[in-house]
């Protein structure tokens, strides 16, 4: 259905949902006036992206099971989604998982996270490294590497980290963990 | 500004910094949000009680209150649409953050250099600046923050994906590394620094050159924003898969090829037609220092002009830091904070070349 831009009666592209307590209104506005009342818009390339995430399209054609299911958190749908590109939860990185993970990969080359957490153990890969694998994997660099100097260093720290006890409990940090 | 105006945070950007003459400024941002609230797009908001998204604001104000305890918190909606929109022209809040129903709000330094919007897009936005080239700095800071405050929020994570956010294109670090710059010399001829032949302008190859390392390049008000009186912020876009390290030292890659390009453009222009450059520049000078209505695209052309002009030494009558406090004061939103009431647009334009005539000449 094509709705018309509620300020000025041309073609609206822009659809917002608001909820109000239990109740739901819609609004419907053209990108002119969307931009001129600030409100959020998906950037171009995300429309543009969006656009190709059709329901039930996964790759190697099969129909995605539930493509109508919701987030039971939020009420959001992946057809909705598509729409404003924003998510409404952070359930929906569960619920959607298998559409996101293809979106995030499109957008950003990658699945899988590096940097810190807030916990302030590094994830590398996707993967919560502690210090004793951290360790473990730059030996293995390093002798790949043939630096010798530098994997003879790692090495004795490994020793110290496994001396210190379970594996991921660096010294000082066990108080209030 | 005026006395009256204790919420106003300090104009950082009229300070010194790193590479000053390429580089405006700098800015990172990081989104955040926390575990038992929905985004705003799903949020429930009354008008009057209890809802979720006030009691957002509550839980985020009383963790801030602990993790920054300099920051100085102002709600959105107790303030009126043009103190609003003066934070949206310092860069403060977003564009989004003006106009909305929902509670939020955004608490800040005294000097302007650190910003925390609540219930923005995401739950949270922690922003520092600095001008000039800074990000080792900028780094150092908002993620000391970040840190005080996942200390006292659990934030939206898993170790698969990073940070969960609203939007995915912040999905992973929420990381967002900004620079401002000032290109003219490049908006205006080729990178080259000899033949002149390049048909192409400098500016398309930094476009070029950004795309390749996933990054963006556009005008200085963010997304969608024309690059008005040369000034365009080149920023990261992958936030999965690159570390913050990683981000950072993809756009300073970047950013040191354009600020030679840039830096070798002005000595060419300078050596190639020095009288041209002067006249653009004296021009400028003339029609600033003596103009009766103005609007502020033609005044940010024209003070775009001093600002190289100064950085050539080819202008000796203005300050760089009066010019950037002209950038900033002569938008709608300072202009009508500074008159005290709302002003038409035609009225805007009489006081906004006063506004220059006085600052320039008493400079």
């Amino acid at each position: 259905m094509l709705h018309r831009c509620d300020r000025c009666d041309n073609p609206a592209s822009v659809h917002l949902t608001e909820i109000r307590g239990k109740e739901k209104s819609e609004r419907h506005l053209c990108e002119n006036c969307a931009r001129a009342l600030h409100v959020p818009q998906a950037s171009k390339e995300l429309q543009k992206l969006l656009k190709t995430f059709a329901p039930g399209q996964v790759p190697g054609g099969e129909p995605a099971a539930g493509t109508d299911r919701a987030c039971p958190e939020c009420g959001m749908t992946w057809a909705e989604f598509r729409q404003h590109g924003r998510f409404g939860c952070s359930s929906d990185y569960e619920v959607f998982a298998k559409e996101i993970d293809r979106l995030l990969k499109r957008i950003h080359g990658s699945t899988e996270y590096t940097g810190k957490s807030p916990g302030g153990t590094p994830v590398e890969r996707g993967r919560e490294m502690n210090e004793l694998e951290r360790v473990r994997q730059a030996l293995a660099e390093a002798v790949e590497e043939e630096n010798y100097e530098e994997a003879a260093r790692l090495r004795d720290e490994m020793y110290r980290l496994s001396d210190v006890g379970e594996p991921g409990e660096a010294p000082g940090e066990e108080e209030g963990a | 500004m005026t006395g009256t105006d204790s919420w106003l945070p300090g104009l950082w950007m009229l300070g010194d910094g790193p590479e000053q003459d390429v580089v405006v400024s700098s800015r990172m941002r990081l989104a955040r949000n926390v575990e038992g609230f929905r985004f705003k797009s799903r949020q429930e908001h009354a008008e009057a009680g209890d809802s979720e998204d006030e009691r957002l604001v509550v839980r985020l104000r009383e963790a801030l209150a602990e993790a920054g305890p300099g920051l100085r918190y102002v709600s959105m909606t107790e303030l009126g649409p043009t103190q609003r929109e003066v934070l949206f022209e310092r860069h403060l809040v977003s564009a989004e953050h003006v106009n909305d129903k929902h509670a939020r709000g955004v608490a800040y330094s005294t000097d302007g250099t650190t910003s925390v919007m609540l219930n923005e897009e995401d739950h949270l936005r922690l922003q520092v600046f600095a001008p000039g080239l800074e990000l080792g700095a900028l780094d150092e800071r908002v993620n000391a923050l970040d840190d005080a405050l996942a200390e006292r929020l659990a934030y939206s994570f898993n170790s698969r994906y990073g940070y969960l956010t609203s939007c995915p294109t912040n999905t992973g670090t929420g990381l967002r590394v900004s620079v401002m710059l000032h290109l003219p010399a490049l908006s205006f001829r080729g990178a080259d620094t000899g033949s002149g032949s390049s048909s192409e302008k400098g500016i398309v190859r930094v476009h070029k050159a950004a795309q390749r390392l996933g990054l963006t390049v556009r005008g200085a008000h963010g997304e969608s924003s024309r690059a008005e009186g040369d000034f365009y912020q080149i920023s990261n876009q992958v936030t999965l898969g690159r570390s913050p390290q990683e981000a950072v030292a993809d756009l300073q890659s970047v950013l040191d090829l354009v600020i030679n390009f840039e830096r070798k453009s002005r000595e060419y222009v300078l050596k190639d037609d020095r009288t041209r450059i002067e006249d653009v520049v004296w021009r400028a000078w003339a029609i600033l220092c003596h103009a009766r209505r103005i609007t502020s695209r033609e005044a940010l052309a024209h003070l775009s002009a001093l600002r190289l002009g100064v950085w050539l030494g080819v202008m000796d009558r203005a300050e760089v830091s009066t010019l950037h406090a002209l950038m900033v004061r002569m938008q709608p939103g300072h202009l009508q904070h500074e008159a005290g009431r709302e002003l038409q647009p035609a009225e805007r334009d009489v006081v906004r070349a006063e506004l220059i005539r006085d600052n320039l000449q008493k400079a």
